[in-house]
């Protein structure tokens, strides 16, 4: 073990640097700039002026370095977000989810993480908050797809097809359900090959909202057509058991849909199955663990 | 290497993606390339950084390359993606490590755990060594993603020199520390950079991680002779030399961006080393504004050329 443990004047000087590089860069004048009036007296006071620039302007390289580095994480991370609100927008929303959640991980991409329910809770009413609402859910999506480890796709034997319908079907993380109200999927497609910071114009809003199975291949990201009660299906099959999703879901049905649901249930699981849509077959109770599912 | 760069298309950069593209290169499956590469690097073998942008015409072409350097981090997680891709790169070339997360000289004692993951990793591609800074990146539980230097004290050099050792001992392998580019001097130091760095790297049993650009860059920040630095470096413990390529700003501040060709002073610096203590393995980063890679290859090839 690393025993040693770093002398307290060392961690006092880290803490206040800490705090030099989180401050909050400027807007007022149109652009991001370091405020190096906001530093605290003591940090600027640990540091030395330079042959070129005093301390507070040498500190400031370090400030807005973190800031722009964590907007272009953040931009990378949402980047259908970014660009329906425009980099100059999105960067004031991920400042604001940074200040509140600033990174812990070492894992740079993590940071990040939870930013859709951040802006969900950030945002107004309104169709074009609703859209933005669910372009960060699908970046986000598309975040944990690549970000899964290798599973193998559920193969069930014999023995599982008779425990099936008292079981949970674990969804893969190489699988993403999600839902679509404007053609957002489309939109991300355009926007990758579309370098640029500027907000681009919502497009119009479908008619009949869509599901996508988004699943990740060799080759990147591939997504598939549902049926609107399929994708329904998959979702509450991400939190209950064969059997009480289909009782959720028959619930919710018209009576036509009710009489073809048996035939059309067994149809979706084995496109399911067959896709790869789970991984595993459980008694466990969800505990929100699974990824793979969007939680609409 | 800058903390970020390649990860985010920005270190993704730093790194280029979190987000897989639906037109991300694949693999070309069908050279009859050997299982694997032997692990161990030419003393003078040229390398170059691996970055997104490249996927597509590395695994098109394999072009000739000594070795490549991969940012740990962006292997450690449990994403198969990135283990893919790395995976066939390890098939035809040596693969060392190089790190911006250890925070070697942070408050907080060294996360056992990533070094379990980094660990792992090294085993996994059988690197010749590993690398990480002499700096700290996060404290209090917070990590700034950034490499931050500390003040030059003899109490922070037995601090780093024992999470080194430790460090090296976990890994079983080479371990080298890399020099910073720096913005901020402390008014607590004692010592000058290359005093701390060196009284390090003694007293831990480790190695030298060099980067002439970094010491080229911090030179003209803070005002003293990048000369004396190199002249105070035991280039029989170097594992490695980073060169690359930095921004200047209007008041004469260099950045240390990687995002343009490596500058004359620096290759003249990089002359100076190699007449010093060559050869050693050198390798080229480049992080923003990445060109293709033909290009950053032959920005590579002019290490040779400026070799005395």
């Amino acid at each position: 073990m690393s025993t040693r443990s770093a002398p307290d004047w060392l961690a006092a000087l880290q803490a206040r640097f800490g705090a030099v590089l989180r401050t909050p860069l400027d807007r007022s004048a149109g652009s991001l700039r370091a405020d190096v009036s906001a530093y605290d007296r003591d940090a600027l006071d640990d540091a030395l002026d330079g042959p070129r620039r005093p301390a507070a302007e040498r500190l400031a390289v370090y400030n807005r370095q973190y800031w722009f580095r964590l907007f272009g994480v953040m931009q990378t991370a949402f980047p259908l977000t970014a660009r329906l609100l425009g980099h100059w927008q999105f960067n004031h929303y991920a400042a604001r989810f940074l200040l509140a959640q600033p990174p812990h991980a070492w894992d740079l991409d993590r940071a990040p993480d939870g930013f859709e329910q951040h802006l969900d809770g950030a945002l107004d009413a309104g169709a074009m908050s609703d859209a933005l609402r669910e372009a960060s859910r699908i970046d986000a999506a598309w975040r944990r797809l690549f970000r899964a480890p290798a599973t193998a796709p559920l193969r069930p034997t014999a023995d599982d097809a008779a425990r099936l319908l008292d079981a949970r079907l674990v969804p893969s993380p190489a699988v993403a359900v999600v839902v679509e109200r404007w053609p957002l999927l489309e939109l991300k497609a355009t926007l990758a090959n579309a370098r640029g910071e500027s907000a681009v114009a919502l497009p119009p809003r479908l008619a009949d909202a869509r599901w996508w199975a988004l699943a990740r291949e060799p080759g990147g990201v591939r997504h598939v057509a549902l049926e609107a009660r399929e994708g329904e299906l998959l979702t509450l099959l991400g939190r209950h058991t064969v059997r009480d999703a289909l009782a959720r879901l028959e619930a919710t049905c018209s009576d036509a849909e009710r009489a073809a649901l048996p035939a059309n249930a067994q149809r979706w699981l084995a496109r399911g199955i067959e896709r790869g849509v789970w991984c595993g077959l459980t008694t466990e109770p969800d505990t929100g663990d699974d990824q793979g599912i969007t939680q609409l | 290497m800058r903390a970020s760069a390649d990860r985010c298309g920005f270190r993704a950069t730093r790194h280029g993606a979190i987000v897989a593209p639906v037109s991300e290169p694949s693999i070309t499956a069908n050279n009859d390339a050997p299982r694997r590469a032997p692990a161990a690097l030419a003393r003078d073998a040229l390398g170059l950084g691996l970055r997104i942008a490249h996927y597509g015409y590395l695994f098109e072409h394999w072009p000739a390359v000594g070795y490549f350097e991969v940012i740990s981090e962006n292997f450690m997680g449990p994403a198969l993606p990135p283990r893919q891709r790395l995976d066939a790169v390890r098939a035809r070339y040596p693969v060392v490590l190089h790190g911006v997360g250890l925070n070697l000289l942070g408050p907080d004692p060294l996360d056992e755990a990533y070094l379990d993951a980094l660990c792992r990793l090294a085993d996994h591609v059988d690197a010749p060594f590993v690398t990480d800074h002499l700096c700290w990146t996060g404290a209090r539980g917070l990590s700034h993603h950034d490499l931050l230097p500390a003040p030059y004290v003899p109490e922070l050099v037995e601090l780093a020199a024992e999470r080194a050792a430790h460090v090296q001992r976990r890994l079983g392998r080479p371990f080298g520390l890399e020099n910073l580019s720096s913005y901020v001097e402390f008014r607590r130091s004692t010592m000058t950079e290359w005093e701390f760095y060196t009284s390090v790297v003694r007293t831990a049993g480790c190695s030298f991680m060099l980067d002439v650009n970094n010491i080229y860059v911090s030179s003209q920040n803070h005002g003293f002779d990048p000369l004396d630095y190199l002249r105070a470096i035991d280039f029989s413990r170097v594992l490695q030399v980073h060169i690359a390529g930095h921004t200047r700003e209007p008041d004469g501040t260099l950045v240390d961006t990687h995002d343009h060709p490596v500058v004359d002073a620096v290759w003249a610096l990089y002359a100076a080393a190699w007449r010093m203590g060559g050869p050693f393995p050198t390798l080229l980063e480049w992080d923003e504004r990445i060109p293709p890679m033909p290009d950053a290859l032959a920005e590579l090839a002019k290490a040779r050329a400026v070799r005395p």
